[in-house]
């Protein structure tokens, strides 16, 4: 079976569309099987075209363009809110190492100094209080770190 | 020629913003809008696909076309939109089903129209694309394969294989010449 069709064919439907046929052409149109059937389908589809666009209606063009000019916004809104929430997620990151540095130095100089002169329940207790606030800390950073772009 | 210079004019950057601009895009909209919703509409033989389709096209194409294009290359542009809405629309939801087109004129013969309808029924969406895009739009295969994203050198056998197949639901005595 033959697998490729004719080399005319463009050409064929070219002049069907524009009007511009040689008479080389048309001569081959009429006797080559391939651009028969591919201008009769050609001409079938494009009766069937004219006949379904006739009933369409496009909507108004300058409707399309508000619509495009409102996706354009809301693009716009999406990048600059992620753009804010990567931006507040490393300021929390950067926080939490500053502090974690910051407490690193103090909690030793502060253990020493709080270990010499406490008893042993003190120093319980104190832990149980930082184990504490570490909650807390973490617990108000969770909705910041969590903050979905465009819910404000 | 008028409106090729309105549409040049609202090609240039920024120019879509302006009222001479957003007038410039009604010329195109005007020459390209019934061709492409007839092309969506058999592509998915679906006409409320092709409505919601036509409209997402024009908004994706005002949102990222690229300075300096001519109309020829704004038009072929706009086909491969629609084409790969069409294809993400296909994978998205099973609806690339064909339903009978909506009536709305007499003027063509009932019997080729209704073999066409069953052609089109048959062929599978890509072959669908190939044929209106090759027949009714008349483009060219390097047309075809920027509007479809299949390569150059397969559209030819691919739309040989999609002639094949249509042409076994329409008849051949109808010919002129």
């Amino acid at each position: 079976m033959k697998q490729m069709s004719c080399e005319h064919e463009s050409g064929v439907i070219r002049a069907l569309h524009s009007g511009e046929w040689s008479s080389e052409l048309r001569l081959h149109a009429a006797e080559c099987a391939d651009c028969r059937q591919a201008l009769f389908i050609a001409e079938a589809l494009g009766a069937e075209a004219l006949r379904v666009e006739a009933g369409f209606r496009p909507p108004d063009a300058h409707w399309i363009v508000q619509r495009s000019r409102r996706m354009a916004r809301e693009i716009a809104m999406r990048r600059v809110a992620l753009l804010l929430a990567g931006i507040r997620a490393l300021a929390a990151v950067y926080v939490a190492a500053a502090v974690g540095w910051l407490l690193r130095g103090y909690v030793a100089i502060q253990y020493r100094e709080v270990a010499s002169s406490m008893s042993g329940a003190a120093t319980g207790f104190a832990l149980m209080g930082a184990m504490v606030a570490a909650v807390f800390v973490v617990a108000g950073l969770w909705p910041i770190l969590h903050d979905r772009p465009g819910q404000g | 020629m008028e409106d090729a210079g309105m549409i040049a004019a609202w090609i240039t950057p920024g120019c879509e913003q302006t009222a001479a601009g957003e007038e410039g895009f009604r010329q195109l909209y005007e020459v390209t809008s019934r061709p492409l919703w007839g092309y969506l509409h058999h592509a998915s033989g679906r006409p409320d696909v092709a409505d919601d389709l036509l409209q997402e096209t024009y908004c994706k194409f005002l949102l990222r076309h690229a300075p300096g294009m001519d109309e020829a290359e704004s038009r072929s542009y706009l086909f491969r939109i629609a084409t790969n809405l069409l294809h993400n629309r296909v994978r998205s939801r099973d609806d690339a089903a064909l339903e009978e087109p909506a009536e709305t004129g007499a003027q063509t013969n009932e019997e080729t129209r209704l073999d066409v309808q069953a052609a089109m029924r048959h062929l599978k969406p890509r072959e669908r694309e190939l044929l209106w895009l090759a027949y009714v739009e008349g483009m060219s295969h390097a047309e075809i394969a920027a509007a479809t994203g299949l390569g150059a050198l397969s559209i030819r056998i691919l739309l040989y294989r999609a002639r094949q197949k249509a042409g076994e639901f329409l008849r051949p005595q109808r010919i002129k010449l």
